[in-house]
């Protein structure tokens, strides 16, 4: 999700959506021999999980 | 020949949609924001429906289905209860245990020497909000939770495990309780997403009121930039439970971060520099915003009708209908004023009048909404609600 010009100005260590950078956790895996694209995708969209949980425990309850 | 509820929904939601465009639709759209009053009416108590979301959700249902209701909230009632005694959250007097069964549940703010965020913490959540959350502030909120650098404990594991399973249970409960909603009896699910203003957050979840103001005179650099760090976290988290369709609005709850409680040259300084900005953003996004202005926020309208046309829906509760209408009546649909107290205490005939009223200032032209003034709990009449109901129908035809 892009917020556009609200993301660039407000920056903080952890973009919204993201609990563990996949920068991060490339690094732990190192070379990955099969398709990074995917590997990535898939670890950001659990990631998000995440973030939403501690942000909805903040917000709606 | 009588409407199939294919039928009902559509004209409702044409109803609904148009009148939040500010628009004229076929009549007045009738959207009560029902939370304990749903229990009351379906026989369950404020225990049952605030612990258990079935049970809340076929209360909704069951006013749906006997109310001639255009939209209704799929659970009004607040805070799923079942939810924060699995992760152990503190904050909250729960009905049927800290506090009567025929209780609405309620916010323990703690004391401000014991507020959830310490005053030198600034640095520590304007860096990193995220991980200040997981790493100072759930421990803090939570019995479960343990601190960073202490040993995990099985509670601990536990809180997170049953905490995020079980919010994914009650998110994807919503599809399922709005297809009903709408196949059972027409009605349209009426807000989709959840935002709160940064300052409101800093006070109601992290500083507490007072903790926070007196972080406005001793630290007021700190105040806005933590308020600046949570702008972009807050916008995202709204977007991401936002209608897909983008027909319904998202329900901005806002609550202290207005005169009376702090001042003007407060409210200029932190409070909308750092709301206009999500609300821009999230109209920039195609969704509208309904502001749920409980209390009296007047005396910062000249603020709201700043923002987009069309951009928001503006709710009374406190304020005065004439003043709101005067102001930002051109600009955005208005939606409330049946005071609470007159839905609880009042006489059909006194709702009716008021209702009337109402109508009379705000309705005419199109661009509002029939609901309560604020969220209507198990002290709401049964019969004033009624009145309200069938009174709008008759009266609120264009």
């Amino acid at each position: 999700m892009e917020l556009r010009e609200m993301e660039k100005k407000k920056q903080t260590k952890r973009k919204p959506g993201v609990a563990i950078p996949w920068e991060e956790k490339a690094k732990e895996l190192g070379e990955i021999p099969g398709d990074k694209q995917l590997v990535q995708k898939i670890w950001e969209d659990v990631d998000t999980l995440a973030y939403i949980y501690v942000w909805q425990c903040l917000v709606s309850f | 020949m009588a409407k199939s509820t294919e039928q009902l929904y559509a004209e409702r939601l044409k109803r609904y949609v148009t009148a939040m465009r500010n628009e004229k639709p076929d009549m007045i759209p009738i959207r009560p924001f029902v939370a304990e009053f749903t229990a009351k009416y379906a026989g369950y108590t404020c225990q049952e429906v605030t612990h258990d979301y079935e049970k809340a959700f076929a209360a909704a249902r069951k006013c749906a289905a006997d109310f001639d209701w255009d939209a209704v909230v799929g659970n009004m009632v607040y805070v799923w209860s079942g939810l924060t005694e699995a992760i152990g959250l503190k904050y909250y007097g729960v009905p049927g245990i800290s506090i009567p069964p025929d209780t609405g549940f309620q916010y323990l703010e703690p004391p401000q020497e014991k507020a959830f965020m310490k005053p030198d913490e600034y640095d520590q959540l304007i860096e990193d909000p995220t991980g200040y959350l997981f790493n100072v502030w759930l421990p803090r909120v939570s019995a479960d939770v343990t601190e960073i650098g202490k040993p995990a404990t099985y509670r601990n594991n536990l809180s997170f495990l049953k905490g995020g399973m079980a919010m994914m249970q009650y998110f994807n409960a919503f599809p399922k309780q709005n297809e009903l909603l709408k196949s059972e009896t027409g009605t349209v699910s009426a807000i989709a997403g959840i935002l709160k203003a940064p300052f409101d957050i800093l006070a109601d979840k992290l500083r507490g009121y007072l903790g926070l103001c007196a972080d406005l005179y001793e630290r007021p650099d700190k105040v806005l930039a933590a308020c600046e760090a949570l702008m972009p976290h807050l916008t995202y988290v709204a977007l991401a439970g936002a209608d897909p369709d983008k027909n319904v609005p998202i329900g901005y709850w806002m609550h202290r971060g207005c005169v009376p409680f702090v001042s003007h040259e407060h409210f200029n300084t932190f409070q909308w520099p750092t709301l206009k900005p999500i609300i821009e953003e999230i109209w920039a996004n195609g969704h509208q915003v309904l502001f749920y202005a409980e209390g009296n926020w007047d005396a910062h309208l000249d603020s709201f009708a700043e923002l987009p046309d069309r951009s928001i829906v503006y709710h009374v509760d406190q304020g005065d209908m004439s003043t709101v209408h005067k102001k930002v009546g051109e600009k955005f649909c208005i939606s409330g004023g049946i005071p609470n107290w007159l839905l609880a205490t009042g006489k059909p005939q006194e709702v009716r009048d008021c209702c009337k009223q109402v109508i009379d200032i705000a309705g005419r032209g199109g661009g509002y909404i029939m609901d309560a003034s604020a969220i209507v709990q198990n002290d709401g009449d049964i019969e004033n609600m009624r009145a309200m109901t069938e009174f709008t129908r008759e009266y609120g035809v264009y």
